[in-house]
This record gives C-alpha cells, sequence and structure tokens, in this order.
C-alpha cells in the first residue's frame, strides 16, 4: 500500500461515499478529490515525478471508477497530473520554492473548508509581502476575468515538424524541492480556483441579462442561482422556472431567487414549450460538459434546449472549467443514471408498480446543436470552441486515465 | 504498378523538362521521382501522402545539387512532377476500370497534402542552416522521424475510433478505405465488440465489394447496399464511418465520390457521420463548393452535346461503365457541417478543431 492508512481510510470513505450517491454535485466531488490528491502528493513517499504520477493515475482511476458518470473526479485527476509535469518540465518560475512553506501545513489530518481558506490567505499574503506576485494565477483574487489563455502550440500533428527533444522530458529525474510547488500549485490553480468559479461566472451576468427579460431556467444549480442574483444586483428581469418533477428541484431554485427579489414564476415541465415564445433566454446549469460541446444536465433539459432551439432562443449554459471533461459522448446513455422510481411512483403503491415499469433518469444529454454559449469561470465559448478550453485544460495523453 | 503506357510517366517528365530547359539543369536523379513514386504505392498499406515522403527523402539521399537554392528548386519541381503523376493516374485509373483491380493512385489530394507537408518541413529547417550538407542531414534525420510516426498513425486512428463502436451497433461505411477497415477491425478483433456493417457499393470502383469481403474475412457481419438504397438503410443504422482522402482548412473532408450525400441523408435523419483520417491527410485548401478542387474536372460538369449524350446512354457496350467513370467525378467535398466528429491519430476532432491544427502546422 501507498497510500498512508489516514489517507486509505478517507479514500475509501470517499469513494463509498460515491459508489452510495451520498455525495453528488460536480462541486463537492471536485473539491474533495482536489484535497485527496493534495494529500496523496503530501503524504506519500515518492522520489520522483514518474512514481508520483503513477500513484495519483492509479488513485484517479480508483476513484473515477467508483462513479464513473461523476466525470468532475477525472477532470480533478488530470489537472493534477497536467500541474505535476508543468512544474518537473520546469514552466514554472522556481523562485516560487522560496514562499511555499506555508502550504506544507495541508500535511496533518483532513483539513476543512474554513483552513483552506485561511492558508490560502496568508499564502497569498506572504507572496505579496515578498512582492514576488508575478504568478498569474493571483488574478483569480482579482475581479477582472483574466486574459483567455494562449494557443497551444504543443499538439502531435505540431511535433510532426518541430524537434522532438523537448518533448521527452525525464520525468524520473530527482528534484528536491518540487513537493512544495507542487502542492502550491494544487492549492493556488485547483483549490482556490474552485473557491472563485460561482463569482467568475456571476461576475458575467450583467453581460447576458438585459432589463425587463424573460429568462427560462430548469433545476437547482448554484450556479445559475448566483448568476442569476448577480444580474439582479443592477436589472429588472421576470425568471421562469420549470419545476422539474420528480425532483422538484425547480420550486427549491424559484424559493431561492423569490428570496433574493427577483420576479419568479413556477411552471410544470408540461408548460415548458407553451411559454417558451414569451422567453428571451433560456439559462440552465450542468453537470459535466463534454469534449465535443454538449453537456449533462439535469432530466429536462433536453426539452427546454428543444423548445428553445424551436423558437430560436438563445440557450446559456453556466459552468465552471472544472466540469470540462475531454470525454466524448460515446454513447448517449454512457453518462446517465437511473436512480430510485420512488419519486415517480412511490413504492407504496406497489400493486401498480408491479404491473408498469418504471424509470427515473437522473440527467439528460443535450447536444451541441442546442446550445448557444458556455458561460465558464473565465469568458464565454460557444460549443465549438469548447475543445480549445480542454486542450489548454488537461494533457491529451491524460485522457484515459 | 499498372501503366496504360510505358512512355506515359515519361511524357510528364518530357514536358517538364522542356519547361525548365532554360533554368537551372535538371539533377539527374529527378528522373526517378514518378517511377520511385509508384514503386511505392505499389506497397497495399501505403498511404498517399507516406510515399509521397518518401519519394522527397530518398530525393534528398541522392541529390547532387551543388547550391542551396539549386537543391531547394529541385525540390521544389520533384514536387510538381509528383502532383503532375497523381492527377495524371487519377485518369489513367478510371480507364483502367474494366480490370477492377483497385488502384491506389486515385488520390490526388492525399498526394497533395503529403508535397505541402514535406514543403512546409523544409521551409521550417532551410533558414537555420548555411552548409548544404548540414541541412540534407537534418531534413534526412527529420523525415525518419516523421515516417516513424506516420507509421503508428493508423494504429492510433483504430484505437480512438474504435470507442465510438458500441455493442449491438449497426454502422454503414462508404466504399472502401483502409483507415476505416483498421477501426472496424480493432472493434471486432481487438476488444471484442458485437457489431454490423452496412457497406455501399461505392459505383463505379465497387471497392465496397472489397470491404465486404475483407470485412467477412475477420469474422465482422456485413453485407452490401447499393449506392442508391442508403437513404432506404439509414433507419437502420446508428452511425456512418466515411475515410477521407483529404481534410480541408474548414474540416469538411474529400472523399470517394457519394460521400456527401450519405452525409446529407445522415443529417436530414439525425445520424452521426464519423470522418476517420490520419492526421498527415490534413491539407491546405479551402474548397468553396463541390467544383472547386485541385483535380480533375470531369465532364459532367459541363454539358456534352445531345447526340453525344443520347448515344451514351444507349451505348450498352464493353466501354459502358469506363465511358461513366471517365465523365464523372471520382471524389466529392463533404462540407464540415454535415460531420459529426473526425476521429484522427491526434484524438477526437471536431471540425473546427482541424483549424486549429493546420494553423499550428502552417503558421
Amino acid at each position: 500500500m501507498v497510500l498512508s492508512k489516514a489517507l486509505e481510510a478517507h479514500v475509501e470513505s470517499f469513494i463509498s461515499r460515491l459508489k452510495r450517491r451520498q455525495i453528488v454535485g460536480s462541486y463537492e466531488v471536485a473539491k474533495e478529490t482536489a484535497i485527496i490528491l493534495r494529500q496523496v502528493v503530501s503524504t506519500t513517499r515518492w522520489s520522483d515525478a514518474t512514481v508520483l504520477i503513477q500513484i495519483i493515475k492509479d488513485l484517479g482511476r480508483r476513484l473515477s471508477a467508483a462513479q464513473p458518470k461523476e466525470l468532475a473526479v477525472g477532470n480533478i485527476v488530470r489537472r493534477v497530473l497536467k500541474i505535476i509535469k508543468e512544474v518537473v518540465r520546469g514552466e514554472l518560475e522556481t523562485d516560487d520554492i522560496m514562499n511555499s512553506g506555508t502550504s506544507e501545513e495541508s500535511d496533518d489530518g483532513f483539513s476543512d473548508d474554513d483552513e483552506e481558506d485561511n492558508e490560502e490567505d496568508s499564502d497569498r499574503e506572504f507572496k505579496s509581502i515578498l512582492a514576488q506576485d508575478t504568478n498569474d494565477n493571483a488574478d483569480h483574487t482579482n475581479d477582472a476575468i483574466p486574459a483567455r489563455p494562449k494557443l497551444q502550440t504543443e499538439s502531435s500533428m505540431f511535433n510532426l515538424l518541430v524537434d522532438q527533444h523537448s518533448d521527452n522530458v525525464d520525468y524520473s529525474a530527482k528534484s528536491y524541492g518540487m513537493k512544495p510547488l507542487i502542492i502550491q500549485e494544487i492549492n493556488e490553480e485547483i483549490i482556490a480556483d474552485l473557491e472563485t468559479v460561482y463569482k467568475g461566472i456571476a461576475d458575467q451576468a450583467l453581460e447576458h441579462i438585459h432589463a425587463n427579460e424573460v429568462i427560462m431556467t430548469i433545476g437547482y444549480s448554484r450556479t445559475v442561482k448566483d448568476f442569476l442574483t448577480k444580474a439582479a444586483l443592477k436589472r429588472n428581469f421576470q425568471v421562469i422556472v420549470a419545476e422539474t418533477s420528480p425532483t422538484l428541484q425547480g420550486q427549491e431554485m424559484a424559493a431561492a431567487l423569490a428570496a433574493v427579489g427577483i420576479e419568479t414564476t413556477v411552471i410544470t415541465d408540461s408548460a415548458v414549450y407553451a411559454v417558451m415564445s414569451r422567453v428571451n433566454k433560456v439559462v440552465i446549469g450542468a453537470h459535466a460538459v463534454l469534449a465535443n460541446g454538449g453537456l449533462v444536465a439535469v432530466t429536462g433539459s433536453q426539452m427546454v434546449a428543444a423548445a428553445a432551439k424551436h423558437h430560436a432562443t438563445p440557450v446559456l449554459v453556466c459552468t465552471a472549467l472544472y466540469k470540462l471533461s475531454p470525454l466524448f459522448p460515446y454513447d448517449i446513455d454512457l453518462f446517465n443514471v437511473c436512480v430510485t422510481p420512488d419519486q415517480v411512483l412511490s413504492f407504496s403503491e406497489g400493486t401498480l408498480i408491479d404491473k408498469a415499469d418504471v424509470q427515473n433518469p437522473y440527467y439528460d444529454f443535450v447536444a451541441p446543436e442546442f446550445v448557444n454559449l458556455f458561460v465558464h469561470n473565465l469568458g464565454s465559448a460557444p460549443p465549438s470552441y469548447v475543445y480549445r478550453l480542454i486542450n489548454d485544460n488537461y494533457d491529451s495523453e491524460d485522457t484515459i486515465l | 504498378m499498372i501503366h496504360s503506357g510505358a512512355d506515359s510517366p515519361i511524357f510528364v517528365m518530357a514536358t517538364e523538362i522542356e519547361k525548365q530547359a532554360d533554368s537551372a539543369p535538371l539533377d539527374p536523379k529527378l528522373f526517378n521521382a514518378v517511377e520511385c513514386y509508384h514503386r511505392f504505392l505499389q506497397d497495399p498499406d501505403m498511404s498517399t501522402p507516406v510515399a509521397t515522403f518518401k519519394v522527397f527523402t530518398e530525393f534528398i539521399r541522392c541529390s547532387q545539387a551543388p547550391t542551396m537554392t539549386e537543391f531547394l528548386e529541385t525540390l521544389r519541381q520533384v514536387g510538381e512532377t509528383i502532383q503532375d503523376a497523381s492527377i495524371y493516374d487519377s485518369n489513367e485509373w478510371k480507364s483502367l476500370n474494366n480490370s477492377r483491380t483497385r488502384n491506389p493512385h486515385k488520390a490526388t489530394i492525399a498526394t497533395l497534402a503529403g508535397i505541402h507537408l514535406f514543403n512546409q518541413f523544409v521551409r521550417r529547417n532551410s533558414s537555420d542552416f548555411t552548409e548544404l550538407e548540414d541541412l540534407k542531414a537534418t531534413l534526412l534525420n527529420g523525415s525518419a522521424r516523421i515516417l516513424e510516426k506516420a507509421a503508428s498513425a493508423r494504429e492510433r486512428v483504430a484505437e480512438t475510433g474504435a470507442q465510438f463502436v458500441h455493442d449491438n451497433a449497426v454502422i454503414l461505411v462508404h466504399s472502401y478505405s483502409r483507415t476505416v477497415m483498421n477501426v472496424l477491425q480493432y472493434a471486432a478483433n481487438v476488444q471484442n465488440k458485437r457489431f454490423k456493417v452496412y457497406v455501399t457499393e461505392g459505383r463505379p470502383t465497387s471497392d465496397g465489394l472489397v470491404a465486404v469481403s475483407e470485412l467477412q474475412a475477420s469474422g465482422i457481419p456485413c453485407a452490401a447496399v447499393l449506392d442508391s438504397a442508403v437513404g432506404f438503410i439509414l433507419d437502420k443504422v446508428d452511425m456512418i464511418f466515411v475515410g477521407a482522402e483529404g481534410v480541408v482548412e474548414n474540416g469538411g473532408i474529400i472523399n470517394q465520390i457519394g460521400t456527401y450525400q450519405i452525409a446529407l441523408v445522415a443529417k436530414a435523419l439525425s445520424k452521426p457521420v464519423y470522418a476517420i483520417a490520419e492526421s498527415y491527410k490534413f491539407v491546405r485548401l479551402y474548397p468553396l463548393n463541390q467544383y472547386d478542387l485541385p483535380s480533375i474536372v470531369p465532364d459532367i460538369v459541363s454539358f456534352s452535346t445531345r447526340r453525344k449524350s443520347s448515344s451514351n446512354a444507349l451505348d450498352l457496350g464493353e466501354n459502358h461503365s469506363v465511358d461513366l467513370a471517365m465523365s464523372n467525378p471520382s471524389v466529392d467535398y463533404t462540407p464540415p457541417q454535415y460531420l459529426t466528429l473526425l476521429l484522427t491519430d491526434l484524438g477526437v476532432l471536431t471540425p473546427s478543431g482541424v483549424s486549429d491544427e493546420l494553423i499550428k502546422l502552417y503558421l
């Protein structure tokens, strides 16, 4: 066993919670995955990066096998792998090692979220004192949306022509001092990034929502809620929420929106098409975004998107970058899951249940042609641009863990 | 390899020489370029851009050009010669249609892709060297590496493409394509997936029948359908796989005639169309319509006289199918909006991803 005993216990508990679907929602899953991986980097014994990459890959495979529908697990694992490779290639400034002492604290036990924040803050303060704040990632705290990542010039097609030597980095080289740097990068690039995604998306709300518009949404998504709430600070608009049977997440969403003073209407799912002609924009959240620009979202999303397409109503999808998965929808049912049919037809109605087959799919797959724009935490992109965001975020060799 | 007349490639060369006679003298080794190109193409597993690349490598190896300028000039001439040969071959292919032997020479666009790739490769390197011998050594080294990569491209395409095949799938394949065959065989024999395949006949070459026998040999249940039955059969089909002779800048493909209409029918019935191609087939072309391709403009595009066409229609003699092949295009262009995804050795690409790759390559 490569993992320490405490860590192994943590991993096991995470896996069983994933399997039992006690932990659902890509944000929670992503966050816990990132914390576990950071602990792996800090507490396991590894002498060179090859070993570490292998450990992370093995663990990543275990975690994503536990719940293949939670694509965020794999996404975070791929991000961590990319960070490790970048650190080894020396692409990140090495002088950061000097101030990374603070992030070593995370070695002890399972720090909860509050601790994370403090740690992040202290880390950042320390850096600014040293006036070494050259790292672009520190920009996440600012209001400004960071510039779009540059066009990556590394791909095998390009490598056909250029010299290959730069590609063969020796990951097995012993390098003392890589560990704190990797931990720091995980803290800044991934964990701190997770904290700011909602804000990053909500900050763009005013660009997309205008006065007196009618917005339709479905399901409960914190991203969409924050997005609309932020817009409501400045603009007056109306929101129509489909109730999202059988989970009735839509009702929950409507209550939350009404609580912040937005004029909200709840409709049944079957009325979506009827009211679509009055809607100016559809704003939905996503569970995961696939590499072709399609998305896995709460059940009913496809129906809303299809109705919107019929009326040529723009469909906006609010999604954080960690939901972007480099996988393709090889089969549209692959990422769906059927949950207990209890909410559709209660088990107390046993006589009927015996005779009818009751299905309750939890997600919907929405094809890229139904989406007009993805609003993510660093900007916005049409579905045809998603592949590029994926190239910027992950290493193509990690697509299959 | 089959030639209608042994002198024809030389004829191509002769005009070339006349054209160049008053400028720089040609390298004697250049005379072998076409012969060399044909020799490489005799290998049935050799793809056209790779063969083109190999001709260049061969040429560099025996080039005796004394100066850098002459070397680059002769290199350019080799490119033109091969291009001419491939256009000539695509004519020849039609006249030999009766023999029912598959002729891999028809790929004019693929040859162009190979030539572009090599020219870019030379351009990237030529500015770094002042000594000709150094440049030649670097080019030879580099191209050996590129050929090595290219050799494994089809395998990687097969791995990428086979992910999209699922159990109980029904797949429609257009005519014969080596890459598509590889994908299907990989899915069936390596991943042990069970699926059925319909193959269109692919007139006028009827290459689809070859594909059927090959698939049957590898134990994949398959059936040939008429090109005109695509609309009829498509309701039963889950996805469509097509190969590509060339992938153009906007993500569209140039492929055997009939691909475009299959893609149109598939779009109407919302079936996914996957184009399968190796990345060395990406070519820097931007066709605006079907007739905007650097290949033979067939007679069918221009109207023949009434008398001629009626005599064509009535002619049921031996040469009938030859006439048909001669007067019809061998490739068509499928615009990107009709393709779902491109499955390549670089991974899965959306059509818009192709231009990105090409920009990286040629910028």
